[in-house]
């Protein structure tokens, strides 16, 4: 099923200033599969050289935030929006 | 003719121009990603390396220095490669869910890029290195470095086990040589098969942490390295070193020893003069007294200091990776603190201006006729 997601705006720069990319997948991880297949670029942000995501990357799905460990199994629905982002890291 | 600098921050690249080396424009690229590294290649492309705790680290390249293009492929260890522990200990704040626990090694950050022989070399920490022969666009890991024995016990530096300086030999493409903090200095001979460590004559205690060292490729086996412990020099390809301290100020070190204590040193290849900025000594990692300095010898023997136009209110640092020279004739140079003030030099640091200020921290200058 297809999802819309919304990159922050530090990876947008690897995208070519693109704010919302298209991916398929049934749960969070397999979205951020899929676009790690479709955009080579991206994929080096998004896992780490054990093919992890990376520890964190957070998505906030419906208004949840969804873990890197939670990642596999939280579904998602065709058409629905996914915002990919970093876990608050700040003061 | 003009010059272009590419200052690295902690969020963003400034790119400054001048075709004069008195007026300068600013622009501020790759806005919000630490630039660690930059390098120009044979084919005037510009590379910079950046990283994030978040994102991990990727390569841009631009041929205009306006349009970025991030490359698909940036140096990567191998999913079974196994890390350092002693690294792990030292980045391990940013591992919120454990997973270096795993014992598994990544790269956090390109310390260095070095466009040589037609191949572009990347320097990285966890300590490695990497070689891409088609711009970037694909890297190898090169193994006779990073597997060799004993890496499991090198000790990081303060800033993580980072494979900093990559030098070259262009009369000899067999001989290579790579300094890390603090695991020390090494030179192949057999085009990166193997590797000694070459650190004869310095001081050290464990490995040694080596900060920078420089050389001419044309007169390659003669060695200008900032060491923490000292300022030395070799004139064989790094068998032995001599220290090389004659007017440079030393102070007291963390572990009693008295010597010059400083990150970056640049060689001027037309004059053959040697730059170095020094630091109060590895306890308190500033300019003396406040007064910001650059020393420079012209004869490999005494260091002169060169402070007109420098601040005499300085308490920041400057960088390992913050100074370079744009090799022209007269040589400029510059080089950036950590408080995001650049300083520019047209004469050999005979005289210095501020060219820029209120960047973020400046972790890396490199300077480029264009």
């Amino acid at each position: 099923m297809s999802v819309r997601v919304q990159l922050p705006p530090l990876l947008r720069h690897a995208m070519g200033g693109e704010r919302w990319l298209k991916a398929s997948g049934d749960c969070v991880a397999a979205i951020l599969r899929d676009l790690a297949a479709r955009y080579p670029a991206l994929s080096l942000h998004l896992f780490d050289e054990q093919g992890e995501v990376r520890q964190n990357i957070v998505c906030v799905h419906k208004g949840a935030v969804v873990r890197a460990r939670e990642m596999a199994s939280h579904c998602v629905s065709a058409g629905d929006e996914l915002v990919l982002t970093n876990a608050l890291a700040g003061g | 003719m003009g010059i272009a600098v590419i200052v690295g921050t902690a969020k963003g690249a400034a790119i400054l121009k001048s075709r004069n080396r008195e007026n300068w424009e600013m622009s501020f690229e790759l806005r919000g990603w630490p630039v660690t590294a930059s390098a120009r290649d044979a084919g005037d492309r510009i590379y910079a390396a950046v990283n994030s705790p978040n994102f991990g680290v990727a390569l841009f390249a631009s041929d205009d220095l306006s349009n970025w293009k991030q490359l698909e492929s940036a140096p990567r260890y191998r999913p079974e490669d196994r890390g350092n522990p002693e690294h792990h200990r030292l980045v391990a704040k940013m591992d919120f869910e454990g997973k270096l626990k795993s014992g598994g090694r990544f790269v956090d950050q390109i310390w260095t890029l070095k466009p040589a022989q037609g191949a572009l070399y990347a320097g990285v920490s966890e300590a490695g290195l990497f070689v891409s022969h088609d711009r970037g666009e694909s890297w190898q890991p090169i193994d006779g470095f990073n597997e060799q024995p004993g890496r499991e016990n090198w000790f990081p530096g303060f800033g993580g086990l980072g494979l900093h300086t990559i030098l070259t030999d262009a009369k000899n493409p067999d001989r290579m040589w790579v300094g890390i903090s603090a695991a020390g200095f090494f030179r192949s001979d057999d085009g990166g098969k193997t590797w000694l460590r070459k650190d004869d004559g310095v001081h050290g205690f464990g490995g040694n942490c080596v900060h920078h060292v420089a050389n001419n490729p044309d007169h390659a086996s003669v060695l200008y390295r900032q060491e923490h412990f000292g300022v030395y020099r070799s004139e064989n390809g790094g068998d032995t070193w001599q220290v090389w301290e004659d007017g440079l100020p030393v102070a007291e070190m963390s572990d009693g020893h008295r010597c010059s204590f400083g990150f970056p040193l640049v060689h001027d290849r037309k004059s053959g003069a040697t730059f170095v900025v020094p630091l109060d000594g590895d306890n308190f990692r500033f300019p003396r007294g406040g007064q910001l300095a650059v020393y420079r010898s012209v004869d490999g023997k005494k260091w002169h200091p060169l402070t007109e136009g420098l601040p005499s209110n300085c308490f920041a640092g400057v960088l390992r990776g913050s100074m370079a020279g744009d090799q022209m004739d007269t040589g400029g140079l510059y080089f950036g603190t950590t408080a995001g003030t650049i300083y520019a030099s047209s004469d050999l640091g005979e005289s210095w201006r501020e060219i820029a200020s209120g960047l973020p921290r400046i972790m890396s200058v490199e300077a480029y006729v264009t």
